[in-house]
């Protein structure tokens, strides 16, 4: 078993998770944006999507499959880029309740 | 003002440590999937002992009938005529051109006549083909020289296969073994310790199941010589079939034609079914091993299917959940009581209904396109044996073509991407994952134009589906003289 597979590797990467959506979440607060439970389930989604298109193209790699990286790299990664603008642009949006805390 | 400060760095830190955090996190899981691709661990279940990688939770699958479809009278198989193995050496002894089929044995000469086409198959393997494999081997052969070691090596252990019929081998030795079968606890017990002791004598794979006479080849060949005119009574002490089966060494299999042939695996199942029928018959039970490469009383796919191993895909090769078809089976005939296994149904029939990814890349064409069709009384895809056995001439090393097991999508390896694709078409009773993947497939895994697959003088390349392995690459640890190059 290598690092990469061992359970040693999956706890680091928890930890990186929890400190990137903590580092996420101020950085939105400075934008003024809040996080509300929809939006965090958005991100969440696209994360994990992302780590699919990154581990397949691994995985590929790793297969010497050159050509199903490269496919997968243009066709998951063009969804995941296009779904990046689309998150993006929701979490901006004002949330109905935020919005009526505010007034 | 100073806690304004500290509350300024606090966030930046908590910022700058999240986004370093997401890139770290992002190369990490890129890392594990090149990881995952290379693992050896993942090579199909090749590292596998005592049972540790038939993990696929087959309970959830299970059917009550086979699913094969009887549709009509059935008949059991002339290995004599019908098992391409045991008629073309006959064949080749035989045949002359001058007398045509009057040279051939009654039975031979019936068999041609019947079969027109399989006449013409085998005399251009015999006028065409093998002349210029000949030839070709000359000029390129080299370049297999380490696939061949490899290959006649991992076949050089080899138990001994059985001279005398079922009757005088399969009981415990009259002399020396047990008197009287020992009593068992129960079917179930001994079935799970069956299970058990196949895993631990080298199996990836165990099934059980009743034997049904009709697999049992009509005129056996082993100990009873070719000519035998009175079909095989299935002996009464044939009642159950236990099914083992071990995976063929990934890169070797994946380069194919033909940087080694089966022989390792062949080997591997062999030696585990002689290991199970010895261990059966210290019981004082009976039992007899069917093992590759040709020592077979039966016709195995259906058996693989009533135990619960597999389904049957249109290249006419067992697909396991585990394995693909990436495997070799034996079997072992014997009358110990046993619980036995129910077959699977993990959605082979739909995937194979429009994949037809192996019949497009088989060189020889054999594999059908089309539908399943009344074959002996069975619905299943045709398969041209003599097509396919032709093929294995046409190419350079050791003799054999593997190309429908390597380019079907079940044969992948077993990481969790080619394992999640598997669960999902396994769960998709709409079909659309089944077409996508099967697209994906096609795209993602480019295949050489079949025709480049054969030698040369046959107008081919001598191409391979993937690159071979580096340990059987000749020239990278051979020095080879010029006039051998
Ligand atoms: S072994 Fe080769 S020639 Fe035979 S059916 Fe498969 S792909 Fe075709
Ligand atoms: S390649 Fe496709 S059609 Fe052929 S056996 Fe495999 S799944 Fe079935």
């Amino acid at each position: 078993m290598s690092f990469f597979n061992s359970g040693t590797f999956w706890f680091i990467e928890g930890i990186l998770c929890c400190l990137a959506a903590t580092g996420f979440k101020y950085w939105m607060e400075d934008r003024g944006v809040k996080l509300t439970w929809w939006k965090w389930g958005l991100v969440t989604l696209w994360i994990a999507f992302t780590g699919f298109v990154l581990a397949f193209i691994g995985v590929s790699i790793g297969e010497n499959e050159m050509q199903a990286a490269q496919m997968a790299a243009l066709i998951f990664g063009l969804i995941a880029v296009i779904a990046a603008v689309i998150v993006w642009r929701l979490l901006h949006l004002k949330d109905k309740n935020t919005a009526n805390s505010k007034t | 003002m100073k806690k304004k400060t500290f509350n300024f760095h606090r966030r930046q830190f908590l910022k700058a440590t999240g986004a370093a955090s997401a890139v770290l996190g992002g190369t990490g899981i890129g890392l594990f999937g090149i990881r995952s691709g290379k693992d050896p661990m993942t090579y199909s279940g090749t590292e596998s002992l005592q049972g540790m990688t038939q993990n696929f939770n087959r309970s959830k699958y299970e059917v009550d009938t086979p699913t094969y479809k009887k549709v009509g009278e059935t008949s059991r198989i002339d290995a004599r005529t019908e098992v391409i193995f045991a008629r073309m050496p006959r064949f080749g002894q035989q045949w002359d051109d001058e007398k045509g089929l009057d040279s051939l044995d009654p039975i031979l000469k019936k068999y041609y006549q019947d079969h027109p086409e399989d006449l013409e198959l085998d005399l251009h393997l015999r006028k065409e083909i093998f002349p210029k494999m000949r030839q070709d081997k000359k000029k390129y052969g080299d370049e297999f020289i380490l696939a061949e070691a490899w290959s006649n090596a991992m076949g050089a252990v080899w138990p001994r296969g059985y001279n005398k019929p079922p009757e005088e081998t399969d009981f415990p030795h009259p002399k020396y073994g047990r008197k009287q079968p020992l009593e068992l606890e129960s079917p179930e017990m001994t079935a799970k310790l069956i299970k058990k002791m196949g895993h631990e004598f080298g199996s990836t794979l165990v099934g059980i199941c009743k034997l049904n006479p009709e697999w049992v080849y009509k005129h056996p060949m082993r100990g009873r010589g070719f000519d035998t005119e009175a079909p095989l009574d299935v002996p009464s002490h044939w009642e159950y079939a236990i099914v083992v089966g071990t995976p063929m060494e990934w890169d070797a299999f994946y380069a194919n034609p033909n940087y080694g042939t089966s022989h390792d695996s062949y080997a591997k199942s062999r030696i585990v079914a002689y290991r199970m029928a010895a261990f059966i018959k210290e019981l004082g039970y009976a039992a007899r091993a069917h093992t590759p490469g040709t020592d077979y009383d039966l016709v195995v796919p259906p058996i693989l299917i009533d135990a619960g191993i597999g389904e049957q895909g249109r290249h006419s090769v067992v697909i396991t959940p585990e394995l693909g078809s990436n495997f070799r089976p034996a079997i072992i005939t014997t009358n110990i009581p046993m619980a036995v296994d129910k077959p699977i149904d993990f959605g082979v029939q739909d995937f194979c209904k429009t994949c037809k990814i192996c019949a497009e890349q088989c060189p020889s064409g054999a594999i059908t396109m089309g539908d399943k069709e009344n074959i002996k009384g069975y619905k299943r895809y045709a398969l041209n044996v003599s097509k396919c056995h032709n093929f294995w001439y046409s190419n350079l090393g050791n003799i054999g073509c593997r190309l429908c097991v390597a380019v079907c999508p079940y044969s992948r390896k077993s990481n969790w991407l080619h394992k999640t694709a598997l669960q999902v078409t396994a769960n998709d009773p709409t079909g659309i994952t089944h077409s996508t993947l099967t697209e994906m497939q096609k795209r993602f895994y480019p295949a050489p134009d079949v025709k480049d697959y054969y030698i040369p003088s046959l107008g081919g390349k001598n191409a391979s589906y993937r690159k071979p392995p580096w340990w059987l690459r000749t020239r990278d640890f051979i020095k080879l003289k010029k006039e051998q190059s």
